[in-house]
């Protein structure tokens, strides 16, 4: 009986798809929702989102990144959510598809039953030209994902240029060296503050890694510890390039008490700092580790830069040769996308995928 | 004679008190077997005795007053053993028709009142009732004070008030994962055969 319930509980999901107006450079080919769902659970219908869209490029210009909007209720807790898809490489013309699979949450109150609603929020050109509302800064996002690939991919050029395939082969097999040993325990974000009280707390100075050719530039900061929790992270920093810039976004590495190092969060922050202007930066969240980690050190680096002309600052090759920063550091989309095509295909398929570009 | 009647059937033959219908072959019978009628005198003489005996006691005994005083005690020793006896209780039976109605309304309005309710409330209503559960504790754990959203090599997982959303692909493992400090957390996943590159946020804010 109960499972009839719960079987008679699941509902179809209802769909609407917005790929932009006329002028979009997406043309709509198909969908697929199922085996989409939903299920109420309290005031709320849980909505388990498995989709897969196929688009047009219809565009004059090759697509690199899409980013889709999935929404189930605007302002709810996880009613929103979004898929990217960077790495592309669509020409006028061509189709591709993308993959959906996530959970959501509608109230009850929305009415209307379950529905999704999948909408663009950008497209990133070869040209770095960008459509798109932009709700989420996908923008920036894709951007800064794309000068990341556009750097790797050079790196692996000049490597083949200057040594061959087999420098290029030594390279993605580093790449995928540093993949399979990069620690990342799990990390747990509690919005608004310490998320216990039961252990007294500590302020705790952040290190930095200075990155000399970053635009900005840390000058100090801290956050409260309390065992395997920090909170509170507040930070310093001083623009000391000849441009306004508009946005930073610090990377936050922990280092534990057996010495080991990963980065924890990132923190972006909305910052207008005019040429040597210095300013604040302060988040009310905390940051909780597994229980076996105790945090003994934190260390901090501007890992990119928005400039007020719509410019944009990542740490280039040079300074991700740091060896704290080549550790810890998440490789670039393009980087395990690239190592993936070696691993699966060799190494003759990695360089005619190169030659794409 | 091979067969001799039943001695029963002979002593109700002699007292006269064989059913009519058998009477008469048995009747037919003691006249053709000595030893049986043999028997049928002794039963004759046997009875006789037994009416002078009783010729012989006391005058004024009253049969039918002895027969009611019998049956009096008879009685008082049954309700006498009832008393000491075990109770046996009555069963009550409840119609089922209203009791299965009753039930029906019961569970239509508690769902209706939980479908309805809002989802905060809901979650908390529910740690209330586990804390009852749990010896009256109600104080939250720290995954349930405010939002929490947890990244893993399991994917990304939102927690509220209690409640749990995950964001998992299929037949995909994350390749890596991140949190950021303005409340979204990502999840890559890498397609093995094409290596294409999705990356699945969620948003808390």
């Amino acid at each position: 009986m109960l499972a009839g319930a719960l079987i008679l509980n699941a509902q179809s999901v209802s769909q609407k798809i917005d790929l932009g107006g006329k002028d979009s450079p997406l043309g709509f080919i198909g969908s697929d929702f199922q085996p989409s769902n939903a299920t109420v659970r309290g005031g709320a219908y849980f909505v388990d989102v498995h989709a897969s869209l196929s688009m047009r490029n219809s565009s004059q210009r090759r697509i690199r990144s899409v980013t889709l909007v999935v929404l189930a209720q605007e302002v709810t807790p996880a009613g929103k959510g979004s898929v990217s898809v960077p790495g592309l490489n669509v020409a006028p013309g061509e189709v591709f598809s993308v993959r959906i699979d996530m959970p959501l949450v509608r109230p009850l109150s929305a009415g209307g039953g379950p529905s999704v609603e999948v909408k663009l929020d950008g497209v990133l050109f070869d040209d770095m030209s960008f459509y798109g509302p932009d709700k989420l800064h996908s923008r920036r996002t894709m951007t800064m994902w794309e000068m990341a690939a556009q750097q790797y991919r050079a790196r692996l050029k000049t490597l083949l240029e200057a040594s061959g395939g087999s420098a290029v082969q030594a390279e993605i097999v580093s790449s995928l060296a540093r993949q399979a040993d990069r620690a990342q325990p799990g990390v747990q974000m509690v919005m608004g503050g310490r998320s216990t009280n039961a252990e007294p707390d500590r302020e705790l100075k952040f290190a930095f890694l200075e990155i000399p050719e970053s635009p900005v530039q840390p000058l100090g900061g801290s956050a409260r510890i309390a065992g395997n929790e920090a909170s509170a992270p507040r930070f310093e920093v001083r623009n000391r390039s000849g441009r306004a810039v508009q946005h930073v976004e610090i990377g936050w590495i922990v280092r534990d008490q057996q010495g080991r190092e990963f980065l924890a969060a990132s923190m972006p922050a909305d910052l207008k700092l005019a040429p040597n202007q210095t300013g604040q930066i302060a988040q009310e969240t905390a940051l909780r580790f597994p229980e076996r980690v105790t945090i003994q050190s934190m260390t901090g680096f501007i890992s990119s830069v928005e400039f007020g002309d719509g410019d944009y600052w990542i740490p280039g090759r040079n300074a991700l040769e740091i060896p704290r920063l080549r550790e810890v550091v998440a490789p670039s989309p393009e980087e395990q996308r690239l190592a993936q095509i070696y691993k699966k295909k060799g190494l003759q398929a990695l360089l005619d995928e190169l030659k794409k570009f | 004679m091979s067969r001799h009647a039943q001695e029963t059937d002979l002593a109700l033959y002699a007292a006269g008190d064989l059913a009519l219908h058998r009477r008469a072959g048995v009747w037919l019978h003691v006249r053709r077997c000595e030893e049986c009628a043999a028997s049928v005198e002794a039963f004759r003489a046997d009875r006789l005795r037994m009416q002078q005996s009783a010729a012989d006691l006391p005058d004024g005994v009253d049969w039918d007053s002895l027969s009611a005083e019998m049956t009096a005690n008879i009685r008082v020793g049954l309700a006498a053993g009832e008393c000491v006896a075990p109770r046996a209780r009555k069963a009550v039976v409840l119609p089922w028709k209203p009791a299965a109605v009753a039930a029906g309304v019961t569970v239509l309005v508690v769902a209706a009142f939980w479908l309805n309710m809002p989802f905060a409330d809901t979650q908390a209503l529910g740690r209330v009732f586990r804390g009852i559960a749990h010896g009256g504790r109600l104080a939250l754990s720290p995954d349930e004070r405010g939002t929490v959203v947890e990244a893993s090599f399991d994917g990304v997982e939102l927690r509220e008030n209690g409640s749990r959303l995950g964001i998992e692909q299929t037949g995909l493992t994350p390749v890596t994962f991140s949190v950021s400090a303005q409340g979204s957390a990502s999840v890559r996943y890498v397609d093995d055969d094409t290596g294409q590159v999705t990356i699945a946020s969620v948003y808390v804010q």
